[in-house]
């Protein structure tokens, strides 16, 4: 738009069109203005960080949230992540069985083998059919054979969702007729971002509109799409930067050979090195904590080559308190390293999230708007 | 005087044989840098970008150091730099005619492997590259352990064979692997560039050669001695600009991004993929339905270019320009098999290598099922990757697309062009195009739908 406006003002003699350039020019500045007091978010972070699900809370929280229209949108998806995560725990079982010393502990029932190909052969389809109740039994049979369980408990080496359990205890709800997706149920589902998805919304709710106006940008995270962040770099007032700690036994999607928490800690690093963001406010989401806390009793920290030095004390609670510290004393220091003290022009802030949990985003939300708001009063001079 | 000149150098031939190579490389140069400048073709890190710089590089080095080595130009006193072994062992063996030679063998390497073998070379160019080299490492480290130059920089008959030798086995080598691909029908004449490299390198080889072994021999004749380096470095000026004229790596990438990208904007069009027949006008105008599923909808082709419209106006527009190359993969006949090497190739140069200029989103697993594969022919080699795509599309984009302007435009598009077709004669909304300012874009984006919008 910029642009066009200042190329035409170039090449126009005729006073008409002059003016005309002057009122655009004009509009321009006014928008500009009414800009200015929309703050800019980013939610960037590595693949399944749980972006889009902060973005989706955000809907629901601070706008209309979903109509029935849009819940009942979700029903393919819903049936498309049953049928692709019984499809990867099908082959994996299979590629188990072929490979590991012990291939009767990954060998399905006769009878389950026929299902398992079947569904297999759907989850490869393009179209998905429905969810009838018929493939939900199915798949439900599958689900517990001892087999398919066996590689869910393995599911770090493959790349099985955190919603698995989810789908599979709600499947009889899921295959219902008349089933319209719960918020619950959008929240879970996980649909793979690309591109650049954005929403404007303002956190204080209809009784104060004083409140300010943000706009918060939903990005890919797998490597091929943080190529297209750069494009949204400039006058962020904050980057919300999720990360997330339950993953640190998992593998990265798009990269096998990389672990998720190495290519956090590379990634944040990276952000935090941005010239764009020297000014810009660093909101980190230490996110799927409530994964964490059940991981973290079972596969020690220390598997993770950042966390090697990690000494496990007690147990139970405590014990997932201190790992959550050793955690978060990690991000701290990568963020001092990049973050000279000439230069500290910018807040940090380190939040315990788990993005399915509608409250505990709420308040973190509120938290995170204090700040900015704080911020910009001190940069005002007012405090 | 002849015979000073010919002892210490700086023979008029001597000068004539310098402004020659000079102007040799100066030409080399020109042609490899040029075509980039003027057509600001993109760079990429790639074999394809690397191969040439270093083909011009070792040219430099081979002109260089045969002119330092035999004496050509007269120093009043000797300089440390005019150190015999760094020339005309190092930079001439290993940096000049090895590094040009390795080169050469491996791009008929990897031709060999991708139209013979139908797979991709196992083993990367850039370790390729440093494996065909250590011959004439160890060589030029032998050379330089047993010292046998003499003060002029010459070695005797015992030595000069060997090193002849060695220069001829590269191209034997490289003559070789030619054989092995001469039943391919290549599209773009990659073979016969071949041949014609190896004609000429072996002409000036062997010119070369025998002029190398009379300089290092005769050193008492000094006619002899003068002629031979003045053909020396002549012929090695002809030799690097031959060589690189007849480029054989990638002369499809040459095709695309130099010449014809007016003819050829898009692969499948440089292989002869055309369109055609995969839509009528009238099915064109059908209204569509957002019920339908998602690749029923893609063939409709106007659909399709909204949609990438408005996928590219969200940064995810890769996924659009995958799904459509893909499809013109699909529409190769299956027994044309090179022409399915050449689309497989260029589409996993575009879309899959990691960090490809429109890499897409899709699993580790396919990745490497794609790029590990043995038959580059194969007819699904892309189904996985596409199937992946086509979720991605189908869950993420579509779905905000039904609520973007970008449908609103298409369906008032769509509703136009009904109302077009069956009051106006088509030439009319020719003329109501040039007054829309989007008109020449869709024009050059597009050259079926004739139908502009004048919205």
């Amino acid at each position: 738009m910029g642009l066009l406006c200042s190329r035409s003002r170039h090449h126009t003699e005729d006073t008409d069109e002059n003016a005309q350039a002057a009122e655009i020019e004009r509009r321009i500045e006014q928008e500009a203005k009414a800009e200015k007091h929309i703050r800019k978010l980013l939610l960037l972070g590595a693949g399944e960080s749980g972006k889009s699900t902060i973005f989706k809370q955000i809907k629901l929280l601070f706008q209309t949230g979903f109509d029935e229209g849009e819940l009942k949108s979700y029903v393919p998806v819903i049936h498309a992540n049953v049928y692709q995560t019984i499809k990867l725990l099908h082959d994996g079982t299979k590629e188990f069985a072929q490979n590991e010393t012990d291939p009767a502990k990954y060998t399905l029932s006769s009878e389950n083998m026929a299902i398992g190909e079947k569904l297999s052969e759907i989850g490869g389809r393009l179209d998905y059919p429905r969810l009838t109740k018929d493939l939900a039994e199915g798949i439900e049979t599958l689900w517990n054979d001892p087999a398919i369980q066996e590689t869910c408990s393995r599911g770090n080496e493959l790349q099985v969702p955190d919603c698995t359990k989810y789908l599979m205890e709600n499947l009889k709800r899921l295959s219902d007729v008349n089933y319209i997706p719960t918020k619950e149920d959008v929240l879970y589902a996980r649909v793979r971002t690309t591109g650049v998805v954005e929403i404007q919304f303002s956190p204080v709710g209809e009784n104060k509109k004083s409140g300010e106006v943000y706009r918060l940008f939903d990005v890919g995270g797998q490597r091929n799409e943080r190529r297209k962040w750069i494009h949204l770099f400039e006058g962020v007032t904050a980057v919300i930067f999720c990360a997330a700690i339950s993953e640190y036994d998992q593998t990265l999607f798009e990269d096998e050979q990389k672990n998720r928490m190495m290519e956090t800690k590379e990634l944040f690093d990276w952000v935090l090195k941005q010239p764009c963001f020297e000014k810009t406010s660093i909101m980190l989401f230490l996110n799927k904590f409530d994964i964490f806390e059940k991981k973290v009793l079972d596969v020690p920290l220390n598997v993770c080559d950042w966390f090697r030095d990690y000494q496990p004390v007690s147990s139970g609670k405590q014990e997932i308190e201190h790992a959550y510290e050793f955690v978060k004393k990690k991000f701290e220091e990568l963020y001092y390293q990049n973050t000279a003290p000439d230069r500290v022009d910018r807040v940090f802030k380190i939040y315990r999230t788990t993005a399915l949990d509608q409250k505990l985003v709420k308040k973190t939300f509120k938290l995170v708007d204090e700040t900015l708001r704080r911020r910009n009063l001190l940069e005002a001079g007012l405090l | 005087m002849a015979s000073g000149c010919a002892k210490r150098g700086g023979c008029p031939s001597d000068y004539v044989a310098v402004s020659i190579a000079a102007i040799c490389f100066l030409v080399l140069l020109s042609r490899s840098v040029l075509p980039c400048l003027i057509h600001k073709a993109p760079r990429n890190n790639s074999s394809s970008f690397w191969i040439p710089v270093i083909q011009v590089f070792s040219s430099f080095n081979l002109l260089f150091s045969t002119m330092m080595s035999i004496n050509l130009l007269q120093f009043k006193t000797k300089h440390w730099w005019q150190y015999c072994y760094l020339w005309s062992v190092w930079v001439e063996g290993p940096l000049g005619f090895g590094l040009l030679m390795s080169c050469r063998i491996t791009q008929a390497f990897q031709l060999y492997f991708i139209f013979v073998k139908k797979r991709l070379p196992p083993v990367k160019s850039y370790v390729f590259l440093p494996l065909v080299l250590l011959p004439w490492i160890f060589g030029a480290a032998i050379v330089q352990a047993k010292r046998p130059l003499d003060s002029q920089c010459h070695m005797g008959l015992e030595w000069t064979l060997p090193v002849a030798g060695l220069n001829a086995l590269y191209v034997l080598a490289l003559l070789a692997f030619t054989r092995a691909i001469r039943h391919v029908e290549f599209r773009f004449d990659e073979l016969r560039d071949l041949w014609k490299g190896i004609l000429v390198s072996a002409t000036s080889v062997a010119l070369w050669v025998t002029s190398f072994v009379l300089n290092e021999i005769h050193t008492d004749t000094s006619w002899l001695q003068v002629t031979s380096r003045f053909v020396l470095l002549v012929t090695g000026g002809i030799l690097v600009i031959v060589f690189f004229s007849i480029s054989s790596h990638q002369p499809l990438l040459a095709q695309i991004s130099f010449k014809n990208r007016q003819e050829f904007p898009r692969m499948g069009l440089a292989l002869g993929i055309h369109d055609s027949g995969l839509l009528f006008r009238k099915e064109e105008v059908r209204p569509v339905d957002p019920n339908e599923p998602l690749d029923k909808l893609l063939l409709n082709k106007r659909f399709r270019k909204s949609l990438m419209e408005f996928a590219d106006s969200c940064y995810a527009g890769e996924t659009l320009h995958f799904y459509e190359e893909v499809y013109e993969h699909g529409k190769i006949p299956e027994g044309d098999s090179i022409r399915r090497i050449y689309m497989a190739r260029h589409i996993m140069e575009k879309f899959i290598v990691a960090g490809a200029e429109m890499e897409v989103n899709v699993s580790h697993k396919t990745r490497q099922e794609i790029l590990t594969t043995q038959d580059l022919t194969h007819l699904d080699l892309f189904k996985n990757a596409l199937n992946e795509v086509m979720q991605l599309i189908k869950m993420n984009l579509v779905r905000d697309y039904w609520s973007s302007t970008f449908f609103i435009k298409f369906k008032e598009e769509v509703a136009m062009d009904k109302e077009g077709w069956s009051l106006s004669p088509p030439r009319m909304s020719l003329v109501q195009g040039s007054d829309d300012p989007f008109y020449q874009e869709h024009m050059s984006k597009s050259s079926t739908s004739r139908y502009s919008s004048p919205s």
